[in-house]
């Protein structure tokens, strides 16, 4: 009798506990990603909304701008491995644990405590005509290489990239130190015995063990690259030159809070909510299927 | 060995000046004033006397402290719950529940920012901070709920049983016992949310729409994006800016590394 009450005290004592939670979240993320779903099949201004079903899509499907949009996500998507390898470089050096590499560790991660809006204010400096990089070529003897890359759309959409590379650095080497410090280094002492090069014993043994710190960052990387650089774009560049670096994220706030069709903006949150979603799940697939 | 660790420091050396740019720049460029910038040599702190004119920094920092402190407190409260009745009271709700959490991780923000945004307004929640702090909260929930209940989840369930047995409440039990074993947890959930809140742009742009209340990422944004402020006087509240996430970082910088590598450890 009394464990029974018990167990039906804990049962209502669970769902007590975990409904202020719930109702924020569903509140706050689920009701709205339910409202995006339905809005994005009608014309709407913020005021009113009007049915316009399936044709909503297919007449972003036409648009060449969506289209121009697309291709920066995909440009973008191009930098992830780099986003990705150049730190996992860097976690390998500090993993020597060469004189100071402690503080080293502090200074790579120490931008993730930075806005994307100071960020940006530098980069935008650094990148100018009259910017440090030019500034850098010519100290090099460079000098009659003089970039401007934010003038060209090809080059801003560089420049953006370059800096969302250079941020995911100290987020990327973390993940890979952690990922290090679980390495089992009596395999590589084995393989080499059996005569397995340095490239082998990389490949075949030290990847694999680092496979599911490879599956977080790339998830990581992801998600930032196409879902975080809101304000650097806001601060860098406002989405130009022309279309340059207007990414998918920007395209769906310049749509609603610039051109004031909110079912456009829902409508593109949709899709970018699928493209996250399928980038996602298409991920875990694969690192799937190399298991077997 | 030797000349490979020379080698090493050098390249670690040469990779620390990279990712210490901002700040040397920062730091140089708001000591000068607009001429000095532009060629004239020298330092000055001219432009930091512009900047209290062109940016109300006391304020606005003020507004950040206001928006974080709620935001987190919210996330604190909902998220310690959920996370103790999921991990320690778990029913068949539980599971569906934990899955919910976890999938609305996954939503990215500018997916929901619309129809959140009109929502909010029909509310009237654009009007002072709490449409932001909302967001806020709503948006750091589901990760924090994820940390707590793997946390709690390593708290001996028999240590839960026998206080129970002992005749206390269930509330109790959280408030006596979960809780203070969670603080570890608890500070890098709100490191963690402390610097995500601080250096946001998006949500503040949108949420607040009296000036009065803008926080200083958003202040800075809109300065910068105005394009006619000099750049020392931008670099100026720049630094003033990501001075109180960079000194958060540099104490809590190992709940701010548990956190992000909690999120593998599943």
């Amino acid at each position: 009798m009394s464990s029974h009450s018990l167990s039906s005290q804990r049962k209502r004592v669970s769902f007590l506990f975990a409904l202020p939670a719930l109702a924020l979240v569903s509140a706050f993320l689920g009701i709205p990603i339910i409202q995006a779903g339905y809005f994005s099949f009608t014309q709407w201004d913020g005021l009113t909304a009007v049915w316009k079903g399936f044709s909503t899509y297919s007449h972003v499907l036409h648009n060449p701008i969506f289209w121009r949009v697309l291709e920066n996500n995909g440009l973008l998507f191009i930098g992830i491995p780099v986003a990705m390898l150049f730190p996992m470089g860097i976690a390998f050096l500090l993993n020597e644990k060469v004189r100071g590499w402690k503080t080293f560790r502090t200074i790579f991660f120490l931008p993730t405590a930075v806005s994307w809006v100071v960020i940006g204010m530098v980069s935008l400096r650094f990148f100018a005509q009259e910017g440090a990089l030019n500034g850098l070529l010519k100290g090099f003897g460079f000098g009659f290489i003089k970039t401007d890359l934010l003038s060209s759309e090809k080059g801003a959409l560089f420049a953006v990239a370059l800096t969302f590379i250079w941020s995911m650095v100290g987020t990327n080497t973390i993940i890979f130190l952690a990922g290090m410090a679980t390495l089992d280094i009596s395999l590589n002492e084995a393989a080499r015995m059996d005569g397995a090069s340095n490239f082998r014993i990389f490949r075949s043994i030290t990847l694999p063990q680092l496979k599911r710190f490879i599956q977080f960052s790339f998830i990581i990387t992801v998600i930032s690259a196409f879902t975080a650089l809101f304000s650097l774009i806001f601060v860098m560049t406002g989405g130009g030159p022309g279309f340059g670096t207007t990414t998918l994220e920007f395209f769906i706030f310049q749509s609603a809070f610039s051109r004031g069709d909110f079912g456009t903006g829902a409508m593109l949150g949709v899709i970018l909510f699928f493209i996250m979603a399928i980038l996602g799940i298409g991920q875990l697939a694969i690192m799937r299927s190399k298991d077997d | 060995m030797k000349r490979r660790e020379i080698s090493i420091f050098f390249t670690m050396t040469l990779l620390a000046v990279v990712m210490l740019y901002p700040f040397i720049f920062m730091i140089n460029t708001a000591f000068k004033s607009n001429e000095q910038y532009l060629g004239a040599p020298g330092h000055s702190i001219a432009s930091w006397k512009k900047l209290f004119t062109a940016l109300p920094v006391g304020r606005q920092l003020l507004n950040s402290t206001l928006v974080c402190i709620g935001a987190i407190l919210i996330i604190l409260c909902v998220s310690t719950m959920a996370g103790f009745a999921l991990s320690k009271l778990r029913s068949k709700f539980s599971v569906l529940f934990f899955l919910g959490i976890v999938g609305a991780m996954l939503i990215p923000l500018q997916s929901i920012i619309i129809p959140a945004y009109i929502n909010a307004s029909k509310l009237n929640l654009l009007t002072g901070y709490w449409g932001a702090i909302f967001i806020y909260a709503a948006l750091g929930t589901p990760f924090a709920t994820f940390l707590m209940t793997s946390y709690f989840r390593g708290l001996p369930d028999e240590l839960i049983e026998a206080a129970i047995c002992d005749g206390l409440s269930y509330r109790k039990v959280f408030t006596k016992i979960a809780l203070p074993l969670g603080i570890p947890a608890i500070v890098t959930v709100v490191v963690l949310q402390f610097i995500q809140i601080w250096d946001d742009l998006l949500v503040g742009l949108l949420f607040i729409q009296d000036p009065n209340y803008r926080t200083i990422t958003v202040g800075l944004g809109a300065l910068s994006a105005g394009r006619t402020t000099s750049i020392p006087v931008l670099m100026a509240g720049s630094l003033i800016s990501a001075i109180p996430a960079v000194t958060v970082y540099l104490i809590f910088q190992r709940q701010l590394v548990n956190g992000l590598t909690a999120g593998m450890s599943k």
